[in-house]
């Protein structure tokens, strides 16, 4: 591949502006990826983007003073890429100070095959230590090429991680049990071998390219003379079973052989096994295979039906509760399952919430979340054992909407809490409590069966309904979430209060202020 | 049976399931330790199959044997396939044969379901404890779960896998209870809740066991029934919120041999697809809502993208001035994706944001200029209509190509 050739001119108000860029494929590659939404077709998103530009972004082979020093050797041999004189303050063999971030990128960098690699590292560190520290941004002109460098390096070795393939030597041949050979564009290779030092474990292996030889003998790594292609030219027979794999996992009813060539650029081809296949999975495919997704030789095989029957086949599940499969209103439709009460069956009080949150919604209990926390700790202020009591809500499925990656808890319309009242009437004649505590507007409205009552009227003054006590009080949801901490510790005072009146009703007492 | 017939049958019998992500497990390394494997939360395809899938892991069906009879699946108990089984020493050969040749990240393993559900996830579980406790396996492993299995066994699954995934099949109910009638969304909802639970206590108790580092997903075939593209999206998006998943995979119903009357034979519906994938990533990752995308019921356009159709319908928000907007608000233009708008960001930090800029990032200059201004630049016309903009930036995608020629087969 030709090395990157960046033109580059001055304009009238002296700032740089790349002339002509001709960047290698890598780099396109890289940024396509990333550029729009459109490219994300199977990838894992993350992946892609983190492959774009993370990808190899640590292992690096020669020390950062080495690097230094082998960028500062370089600057005679490249008098005229630029003209600048040093600046004044410049003193000759004095140790630059960079960033780490700048020493990162020239590492990267420095893998990046091109004729003028080191001096134009070497321009980059000598504008960063002139005080030029956006050299290393986007919005500058050497920033950019360096940013490009850095990425198509790392898009090699991530490359190399990719399409590099072991072979398998006998045996008997003795280590290296593995050998691949490979030809990468740029100077990857010590990168790529900690990567499989780390993959192979003990495994002994041998990494053959044109400039270099890594062998790896299961404990440490020898990098060697270039060996010949050969070295890495045998049989290996578990090669036949990848190969099987790769057609069958093909689906010939989405040939679309273009993406795939997107993907693996050409000059990777002529080393990978698969590519021995493609032609004919490809021939095949548009020949009319593609009509179904099945491989050929899988459909040419003979097939067997089970003989079961429907019933027999279909797990044993618990029945659903007939709350389960409730369908009076909408609201089942976004949650887990109903979240029935829960508690004594003969209960004399019953405590009722408004409806399950995110954790009821998953644990199928109620007053499970942080609200539970506080109505437990509510209940041991009280002295109120919550054995002894029955836990229910007013509306049984939970109510949210989409709030970024979170479900935001949403109040239920009447219309919901009226149709859901069926459940808690159910509740209420089994558990016939003598005392109802409403935790909240919304277990007030269902209890009384009316949308237009309002909490305050009612705070502090129990009062009989359809022949059982009735004490409001606020929803401990409510106590975790006004914002100043008086309210808070008033509200969570006021819960309290409440109970402990649910408490003396329940007992045959008379109501504070009866 | 030979091993190399039985992988033939089943990777065929798993390639209708669309994921294929390596990534989000943590940090890993065999260096100087017995044993293989490593990951470092990345992911790699190691290559990609003419049908422009990567191939990330070894995908394959344990068994094919199914006593099931979902309409849409090629191994339902009423098909005529071929069927084959694996023992979980073959499995576990083959993921460390093809580990070491450099062929994948590791395993996604699924299964027919054979006898019952616990028995199914138990096998499924056996792999990947040979794989991690007997071959020191420290690869991607993604397992299948099945939703009717006893919580024991998906804590155990979660113990040994990086990802847990349990396919919600159809994007309604109803569809569920028609083509798939032996599952239940009800069942599948509680499995995904479970599992969101222990990734929860996990997070929430860093000395608990560990559990599925790299989270759940699930897949949702697509056009295997008439659900329209709203119905989708607003149930992937509901799936998100409620579960925490990595990733909704979507699958364009392939065609099957034999394909029974209550499923279409239609080609794979894979533009629709591709929209759809479009869509989903703007919902994580850009903070869209279904409904903003599609606020009604119906599709989403095939002759453009998500983010175009949303910008051509909400041209209040157009030209947009890059020196000046919200910086979510950035990456909701047509042409610039999340990296840049962070870029453009940094950039006007130091300076205005000129037209040059936007080439220089590679931005897709036709199809930004109507919709932005810079320091140097303002559109001659924000006043051209939506619809003469639609037609200029329609795509002519590749897989357009499929169509004609399918039609004519
Ligand atoms: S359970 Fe249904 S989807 Fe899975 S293999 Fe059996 S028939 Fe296919």
């Amino acid at each position: 591949m030709p090395p990157t050739a960046v033109g580059e001119l001055v304009n009238d108000s002296g700032s740089k502006v790349v002339k002509e860029v001709e960047v290698a494929s890598a780099v396109e590659v890289a940024s396509a990826v990333e550029v729009e939404v459109e490219v994300e077709v199977e990838v894992e998103a993350a992946s892609a983007v983190e492959v774009a530009s993370e990808a190899g972004s640590k292992a690096v082979t020669e020390s950062a003073s080495e690097t230094a020093s082998k960028l500062a050797s370089e600057e005679t041999h490249n008098p005229d890429e630029r003209s600048d004189p040093p600046p004044s303050n410049f003193q000759p063999g004095a140790q630059p100070r960079i960033s780490r971030k700048l020493m990162e990128m020239l590492q990267g960098a420095a893998c990046y095959r091109a004729h003028d690699r080191w001096a134009f590292l070497y321009r980059v560190l000598w504008r960063w230590h002139s005080g030029e520290h956006d050299v290393i941004s986007m919005a500058d002109v050497d920033g950019t090429r360096l940013h490009h460098m850095v990425r198509a390096a790392r898009h090699e070795e991530h490359d190399m991680h990719a399409y590099l393939r072991f072979r398998e030597r006998p045996e008997e041949a003795g280590a290296p049990r593995f050998v691949a050979w490979f030809e990468p564009a740029h100077d990857v290779l010590p990168q790529v071998a900690q990567h499989f030092a780390k993959r192979m474990g003990k495994t002994s292996w041998m990494i053959a390219t044109p400039e270099a030889t890594v062998l790896w003998d299961g404990a440490r790594l020898h990098t060697g003379e270039a060996l010949a292609r050969s070295a890495a030219d045998f049989d290996d027979a578990g090669e036949s079973l990848w190969l099987t794999y790769y057609r069958s996992i093909f689906n010939p009813a989405r040939l679309n052989a273009d993406i795939m060539h997107g993907h693996i650029r050409q000059r990777f081809w002529k080393n990978l096994p698969e590519a021995a296949v493609v032609p004919h999975m490809v021939t095949q495919a548009a020949a009319g295979a593609r009509k179904v997704g099945q491989l050929d030789t899988v459909g040419k095989r003979g097939g067997t039906t089970i003989p079961i029957s429907s019933e027999k086949a279909a797990p044993e599940r618990q029945q659903p509760s007939s709350l389960d499969e409730c369908r009076r209103c909408d609201l089942w439709q976004n949650a887990t399952q109903a979240v029935a009460g829960q508690g004594a069956r003969r209960a004399k009080i019953m405590l009722v919430g408004e409806q399950p949150g995110d954790q009821e919604d998953l644990a199928g209990k109620p007053f499970v979340g942080p609200a539970g926390d506080l109505l437990d700790k509510a209940m041991d202020e009280a002295a109120l054992d919550r054995r002894t009591v029955y836990v229910t809500n007013a509306v049984k499925h939970f109510k949210w909407e989409p709030r970024g990656k979170r479900r935001l808890h949403k109040t239920p319309a009447q219309k919901e809490v009226m149709a859901c009242r069926y459940w808690l009437e159910t509740e209420l004649e089994t558990v016939a409590p003598d005392v109802l505590v409403a935790l909240g507007s919304t277990a007030l409205k269902s209890i009384l069966q009316t949308g237009s009552v309002t909490m305050k009227d009612y705070m502090g003054a129990p009062f009989e309904h359809e022949g059982r006590w009735v004490v409001v009080t606020y929803h401990p949801a409510y106590a975790l979430r006004v914002p100043d901490r008086e309210s808070r510790q008033a509200a969570f005072a006021a819960i309290v209060e409440a109970l402990k009146t649910a408490q003396q009703l329940a007992s045959g007492g008379t109501a504070p202020g009866l | 049976m030979e091993l190399n017939d039985k992988l033939e049958i089943l990777a065929d019998a798993a390639k209708y399931d669309a994921s294929c992500a390596s990534s989000g497990a943590p940090k890993r390394s065999s260096e100087g330790k017995d044993g293989l494997g490593a990951t470092n939360g990345m992911g790699i395809c190691h290559s990609y199959t003419p049908d422009g899938r990567c191939v990330s892991l070894l995908k394959i069906l344990l068994t094919n044997f199914c006593v099931y009879d979902c309409q849409y699946c090629v191994n339902r108990r009423t098909s005529n396939v071929p069927r084959a089984r694996f023992t979980v020493q073959e499995v576990v050969k083959l993921t460390v044969d093809f580990y070491l040749r450099n062929y994948i990240d590791g395993l996604f393993l699924s299964s027919g379901i054979i006898q019952s559900a616990d028995y199914t996830m138990e096998q499924l579980v056996a792999v990947a404890r040979e794989l991690r406790e007997v071959h020191q396996f420290r690869g991607y492993i993604h397992l299948k779960t099945i939703p009717d299995a006893d919580p024991a066994l998906i804590e155990a699954a979660g113990r040994y896998a990086d990802r847990l995934s349990v396919n919600i099949e159809l994007p309604t109910q109803d569809s569920v209870q028609r083509l798939a009638p032996e599952k239940n969304v009800h069942t599948i909802k509680l499995a995904m809740g479970n599992i969101r639970l222990k990734l929860d206590e996990k997070e929430n108790e860093p000395k608990a066991p560990k559990f599925a580092p790299a989270g759940q997903s699930t897949q949702m075939i697509v056009g295997a029934d008439a659900s329209d593209d709203a119905r989708i999206l607003t149930t992937a998006e509901t799936l998100y919120g409620s579960y925490k998943l990595k990733r909704v995979y979507y699958s364009a119903f392939s065609p099957i041999p034999e394909s029974p009357k209550s499923v279409p034979l239609a080609p794979p519906p894979l533009l629709r697809e591709h929209r759809l994938y479009q869509a989903d990533f703007l919902l994580r990752s850009y903070g869209f809502q279904a409904k903003e995308l599609l606020p009604d019921s119906g599709n989403l356009p095939l002759d453009i993208d998500p983010k175009l159709a949303w910008a051509l319908t909400h041209r209040e928000h157009f030209p947009m001035d890059l020196n000046r907007a919200e910086p979510q608000m950035i990456a909701r233009i047509p042409g610039i994706g999340i990296r840049n708008a962070q870029r453009i960001v940094e950039l006007r930090r130091m300076r205005q944001v000129r037209w040059a800029d936007l080439a220089r990032l590679r931005c897709s200059m036709k199809k930004v200029a109507p919709f932005i201004v810079t320091a140097d630049y303002r559109p001659a016309q924000d006043t051209t209509p939506s619809d003469t903009l639609r037609k200029a930036m329609a795509d002519v995608p590749q897989q357009m190509a499929l169509f004609p020629e399918l039609q004519a087969a």
